[in-house]
């Protein structure tokens, strides 16, 4: 794939013959419908950012992940937490999927954002490593709920909860690591709360051998 | 004092190559067999990704 042409093209991307990414082919994935139309496409400002196949899968056709291959569990009083990448494996670079998911017992609720002062809303954080970039979380949208007697106005989540967090490995020859992946909520029902929940998860990722000429 | 390495340019993808809502181009290209695939009719009415790599092993 490499000739005159994709030069002529790279130029048409705006990289500089002079720069030292002249000539690197940018990965990326468009992604068609079932007429053949493009719904999205999907390439990043860094040549060397790329997803995984079953992120792809997941984040672009809701496809339901069966490959958990880290998945670890963990939970509290009224609410079991896992979580779980898309690869057991990272490369440098690539970007992998944190998914961490709550299953709340039936008549609880935990709070979602924005909410009153003095309540917990549900939160997920990935404690730092070095080289590790770490995106926003990503939520679903919580629903309003009402508490009788109270005049506040509350979201909160039910049921089961997907949060999905975008992390990658930028840092080379890393080694393996394991992720400290922390949800804290708090479960209450109409009635009564239970204490805060802290629920920390540990998440191993094992870093695939680089191809020495392909490791910029 | 520290150097910064160059920054990359921007590159709005948006404007380069088949818009989002637009159909995707006929493709026919040969497989790793020599046989020609034509893109869409492989899909056979299914979607699809389409992924540019960098090499196989990366």
């Amino acid at each position: 794939l490499f000739n005159e042409r994709v030069y002529e093209q790279h130029a048409a991307y705006g990289v500089n013959p002079q720069d030292r990414h002249w000539g690197t082919p940018y990965p990326g994935t468009f992604l068609l419908d079932e007429h053949g139309t493009v719904m999205e496409k999907r390439f990043y400002q860094s040549y060397r950012e790329r997803e995984t196949g079953a992120g792809l899968l997941v984040d672009g056709f809701h496809a339901e992940s069966s490959i958990h291959d880290s998945e670890v569990r963990s939970g509290s009083d009224g609410v079991s937490v896992r979580a779980w990448l898309d690869s057991g494996t990272y490369r440098y670079f690539q970007r992998l999927r944190l998914s961490v998911e709550l299953t709340i017992e039936p008549r609880l609720h935990v709070y979602g954002s924005p909410i009153p002062e003095g309540y917990i809303p549900l939160s997920v954080e990935v404690a730092p490593i070095e080289g590790l970039v770490v995106g926003s979380p990503e939520l679903p949208e919580p629903h309003p709920f009402q508490i009788d007697g109270l005049d506040e106005q509350f979201v909160v989540y039910e049921g089961s909860v997907l949060i999905t967090v975008p992390v990658t490995f930028a840092k080379r020859d890393a080694g393996d690591q394991v992720m400290h992946v922390t949800a804290r909520y708090q479960a209450c029902s109409t009635t009564d709360c239970l204490m805060p929940a802290s629920v920390t998860l540990e998440l191993p990722v094992r870093a695939e051998a680089q191809v020495a000429s392909a490791a910029q | 004092m520290t150097t910064q390495p160059p920054s990359l340019p921007v590159i709005d993808f948006d404007t380069i190559g088949p818009a989002v809502g637009t159909r995707f181009p006929d493709v026919r290209l040969p497989d790793q067999r020599g046989q020609t695939v034509d893109l869409h009719a492989a899909r056979a009415g299914r979607s699809a990704l389409i992924v540019f790599y960098r090499s196989a092993d990366w």
